[in-house]
Order: structure tokens, then sequence, then C-alpha cells
């Protein structure tokens, strides 16, 4: 009796799970690229506490700039953390942000210039995300973006790098076992469905926010007065925030475009390395290709100079292999181009009005500056590393 | 009863006292623009564009100053506007060379004030302290302007380049970086300026004016004239540049 009565409702039943199926399924392919594999989209059972996250950073850095519309929290921090480490973010799901941007290199690849998932090589050199936190002019070499959260959106659809999209891309997160929980516990959204790329490079920015200097630098220690540096390194850092003229050491100039406690002011300049004969020659016009003002084109944004040893090659295209082909660059005292810093051109004593640079000891002594400012507890600052190891 | 009749009183003196404050804008909220502007010879600045200077052809590719003190003077007394600001006449990131014109908005009563007073530099309850000690929206954040081996905000950058002999080759560069309490200079600029209601101020400051002394250019071509002065042997220079914004500064 209960068989015969049964059996028309389980074919009902069957018949609307199917139907419901393939609505469900149809509306999901709709949305996403890619096939779902979790449809528990509901999140509100997923509890939302978000902690206040303080960034560490050494006493006498300055305070950090936090967006009002992107505070930090601790969730925040973890999935932007996940995400930052995580191949799922590029085409072929076999790059993520740290393979161009590697602690142990603090932050870059130690490449010339990146290669992306097609083997395609990039122009440009990864810059370091050491104290990126701190910029608040520009971000990239040319300063084509203003933000973190707005540079975090690029990397992925760049042809070059990541090549994928990011619709491609927010529906693999949709539809992984873990992501959509830990958005919810970083941002509180109620739905799988409301996952978007601005959330996902919100969550990115923060993990970014927190690469600050441990401030155990051999320069932060002579700094806070703890160390005495070498005789060699003092005369380098004399030279290189020009404070040696009383002691007979010529001005490097090096600190006027990397300056201050984070060693860069995130200025733009031309620094000299290339010979034009206008300024429209420029193969990278820099900020200019952004400004569209020819009297920026190569020019590009100084690096912070902390952790410069551990951050080879050097200069926007990688051209410069070692510190020591740096600063016979430098020592060169640029082309004397419109638009290139006049500090470049004038490196060392002056010799009937013409500059001649550093001598190799001279030079020696800025290098062995330069190497104080490594700070070994940043790039192994564990809660940096890889979440997925 | 009396109690009622006590707390009503309290609240309508609470009330209109509070009414009073609103209802009462003897100082609009910020209706009054200071407007920042270089000029060369009395035009626009522009970077990188050639400037006739003596028997010289000058250029120049930054020009920023802080002023500490920005205070509207007059028969009655002062406004004080600002500690402090920063105003950077070419920021990175602009669409040309022109030199932009930097405004503030600030709050001040109605009057007729005869003049400002501008601190030329830091001061030095400020300059004592360095970018570390600012939020990031202070003027004092910059790290750019702050020179940790003196322990002093650059308080004048004016920087370019020199053609010594009209040939378009620049021979030589000009660096005016001037720093340290000793350089940090106040002096008042005396023009009408009328607040009724809203009112506004442009001050100029006049690069060539900035480098004319006693009706002669300074001699940009002696090494001494070219340096920076951050440190004691260059205060004597630093003095003797941010002395001279006086003469350098037009109100409009």
């Amino acid at each position: 009796m209960n068989t015969i009565s049964t059996t028309p409702g389980r074919k009902t039943i069957g018949a609307i799970f199917v139907m419901a199926s393939i609505l469900v399924l149809a509306q999901c392919k709709k949305d996403d690229p890619d096939p779902p594999v979790s449809l528990v989209c509901d999140l509100r059972d997923v509890p939302y506490s978000p902690t206040a996250y303080a960034i560490k950073k050494p006493d006498n850095f300055p305070q950090i700039p936090i967006p009002a519309d992107n505070p930090m929290t601790l969730e925040g921090v973890q999935l932007g953390r996940r995400l930052f480490y995580d191949p799922i973010l590029s085409g072929d799901s076999t790059m993520s942000c740290s393979s161009c941007h590697l602690p142990a290199g603090s932050f870059t690849d130690n490449k010339a210039v990146s290669i992306g998932i097609d083997g395609i090589a990039g122009r440009r050199s990864a810059m370091s995300l050491l104290n990126i936190a701190y910029v608040n002019t520009r971000l990239f070499w040319d300063g084509r973006v203003k933000t973190l959260e707005e540079q975090a959106l690029k990397p992925v659809e760049d042809p070059i790098e990541m090549h994928t999209s990011w619709e491609t891309v927010i529906g693999r997160l949709k539809n992984h076992p873990d992501y959509p929980q830990w958005f919810r516990k970083a941002f509180g959204i109620n739905s799988c469905q409301e996952i978007t790329k601005e959330l996902a490079a919100k969550a990115i920015a923060q993990f970014e926010r927190i690469l600050i200097s441990s401030g155990t630098s051999r320069y932060d220690q002579f700094v806070r007065g703890e160390i005495d540096l070498e005789d060699n390194e003092l005369r380098g850092k004399l030279m290189f925030f020009d404070e040696g003229a009383q002691v007979g050491l010529p001005d490097g100039q090096c600190f006027h475009c990397h300056g201050s406690i984070t060693l860069t002011g995130n200025n733009f300049f031309n620094n000299g390395l290339d010979s034009v004969g206008s300024l429209a020659d420029f193969i990278d016009k820099g900020l200019g290709a952004v400004t569209g003002n020819p009297s920026d084109n190569g020019k590009f944004r100084a690096p912070t100079l902390r952790n410069i040893a551990l951050s080879a090659p050097y200069m926007h295209d990688g051209r410069l292999k070692t510190l020591e082909e740096v600063m016979v660059q430098y020592n060169d005292n640029g082309f004397g181009i419109i638009n290139e810093d006049p500090f470049v051109q004038q490196i060392g004593f002056p010799v009937q009005g013409h500059y001649p640079g550093l001598t190799p000891l001279q030079t020696a002594d800025i290098i062995a500056f330069l190497h104080t400012l490594t700070d070994t507890s940043f790039v192994n600052n564990p809660d940096f590393q890889n979440p997925f190891q | 009863m009396k109690n009622y009749a006590l707390l009503l009183l309290l609240f309508a003196a609470f009330s209109f006292s509070t009414c009073k404050d609103e209802s009462d804008p003897v100082t609009a909220k910020d209706n009054f623009t200071l407007t920042f502007r270089a000029t060369y010879d009395g035009e626009q600045l522009e970077k990188y564009k050639n400037y006739t200077f003596g028997d010289k052809v000058i250029l120049f590719d930054k020009f920023n100053t802080f002023l500490s003190d920005i205070t509207l003077v007059g028969a009655s007394g002062e406004v004080k506007l600002a500690d402090i600001e920063w105003v950077n006449f070419t920021p990175d990131l602009t669409p040309n060379d022109k030199s932009v014109e930097v405004s503030f908005k600030y709050s001040v009563p109605d009057g007729n004030y005869t003049g400002i007073k501008l601190g030329y530099g830091v001061k030095s309850d400020l300059n004592a302290k360095n970018p570390s000690d600012f939020p990031s929206d202070h003027p004092l954040y910059v790290e750019s302007e702050y020179w940790s081996g003196w322990k002093s905000y650059i308080f004048t950058k004016v920087q370019g380049e020199v053609d010594l002999n009209g040939d378009n080759v620049t021979e030589t560069n000009l660096f005016y970086h001037c720093g340290s309490d000793p350089v940090y200079q106040v002096a008042t600029t005396n023009g009408a300026i009328a607040v009724a209601g809203t009112g506004a101020l442009v001050v100029e400051f006049d690069l060539k004016k900035l480098f004319t002394f006693d009706g002669q250019l300074l001699d940009l071509t002696v090494t001494t004239n070219q340096t920076t002065s951050h440190d004691a042997s260059n205060i004597a220079l630093g003095q003797k540049v941010m002395s001279n914004f006086k003469n350098a500064t037009v109100l409009k």
C-alpha cells in the first residue's frame, strides 16, 4: 500500500530535483566559467567576528596609512596571504603573486624581468614589496595605479603575467571548498555569490600592508644606538647621506632619492641610465607613458634600498646584476639629459667643475653600508611565508 | 514639581545653547581660500622651461616649500590659519610642465585684514620632530622632505639647471635645499584682504625675485652659490635665500 502510494511521489520529487539541479547548474554556469564544485553558497552560518589587526612596525617608522574602506583585520590578512600564495589566481593555476614576489628576495623574484605563465618575459623587474604600505604616491615602476587595492587587480589579467580573467578567478573562488567561508570571515559576506575581485584585492592589499621592516638590520640597530658600524660602513653611511664633508668625504647624493627611514621617498626620477637624443627616444617611457608628459619620460619610482643586497638585479629592467655595477653606473654621473635628476650628475668631489664619481674605496664603503640594510628577520618572518607549506 | 521645572529649564537652556552654536555662523566653515602660486618674473612657473637669468639661461625642475604659522593680520587682531602646510608646486604625475596652484580652505571670521604673516620653513618645535611623529595625512609626514642626517626638514627645495653661455646646453645644476632652525624666517606681507561671508587670497612666490639680492641676480656660477645649505658651512646661504622669500612674496 505504502509502496504503491509513494511511487508517484518519488517520481515527482525526482523530476523536481532534476529540474532544480538543471536550474541551479544553468544559473551557476552563467555566472561562473568553471564548473561548480561546491554549491554550499549560503554562508550565514559561518561566524563573522573580525579581529582588528595592528601592524607591527619599528617605533621609529612612520604611521602606516590605512584606507578607511579597507580596515585591517586578522581574517582579512589571513585571506590575503592565502590569495597571495595561491596559484588559483593564474590562468593555468601555476603562478601566484608570490611567484614574482618571494620572501627570500625581499619579495622580488631576483630576475631581471619576470616571466608569466606563458613563458613570456615582461619588460620590467618585480619590485620589492618591503614597506609597500608606505607608498603614498603611486605604485608600479611607472606609477600607473594609486592604491594597493588597485594594484592587486592588475597582474591577474595581464596577458604576460597571470593571463586569465577575474571572472574566471572569482568563479574558482566561489566554488572552492574553503574560500567562501574565508571571505565570509574577512568581509562578512552572506553568500559565495558576493565574492568579488574588489574583495580579493582588498584582502591581498591587507596582507601586503603587513610587510614592514623588522627594525633589526644593522643599520636600524645603529640608528637606535645599540651597535657601532664598522669604519667602512660608517664612511659609506656618511657619503650616502651627504654627511661626510667635515671628515673629508664626498657626497654620494644617494639619500636625495632614497632618504629618510624607509630609504625611499617613493618619488619618480630619471636616474641617468640611458643616453637618448631626445625625451621621445626613451624605449621605456616609464612615468611619461602614464602622465603623457614628455618631461616624465624615462622617470621611474625610486625603490626602497632596505634589503637591497637581497633583491638583485637592479633598476626597472634589471639591467644591473650587482651593487658594484649599480655604483659604476652612478659614478658615471649620468648623461646630462634635461630631465635627469641633477644629483645624479654631482657624485664625488668636483674637479674643475666636473664630478668624477666616487673612488673605488669610497664605492666599496657605500656598498658596505648598503649591506647594513639587510633585514633577514623580515624575509624569514613566519607571518609572511607561504601558508600552504 | 520644582524638580521637573528645573529639569525643563536646564533642558531648554541646553537646547538653546546648542541651537545658538549651530545657527550663529560668525565663521562659516572653510569659507576662505588661500592659494599659492609659483612664478618666474611674474609668469606662472613651468618646469624645464628656459628662463633668462641675466646673461644666462635657467630652468627649474623642483620647487616646494613648507610654511609655518600662516596667519592673517589686521587691525583687530590675528587669525591663525594653519600651524604648517607643505606647498609643492612641481609634484609628480601632472599632465604637463606647468607648476600647479596649491589651495587650502580655512575658516576665517568676517573682517578687513591687512596682510598675511608666513613662517618660511618649519618652525623649531615642529622641526624637532620627524615624519614618524605625524599621521599620514599631515604635511610633515612627507619622508622625501626630511633630512635624517641633520635632523631637519628641507624647508625649501628649489632645483634646476643653468645654461651658462646660452648654447642650449646646461652646464651646471642649482640646488637650494634650505633647512635647519637657523634659516627659518618670519615675515608679513601687506595687502587688503576682505572676508565677508567668503574670501580668497592668492600668494605668489616669484623665483626670480628669490634669487635677486639688492637688485642683483645671485651669481649662480659661483660654486658656493649652487650648493645645498644643509651643513654648517652653508647656513649663511640658507639664511640669505630664506630671508629673501619676503621679497619674493606677492599678494594678488
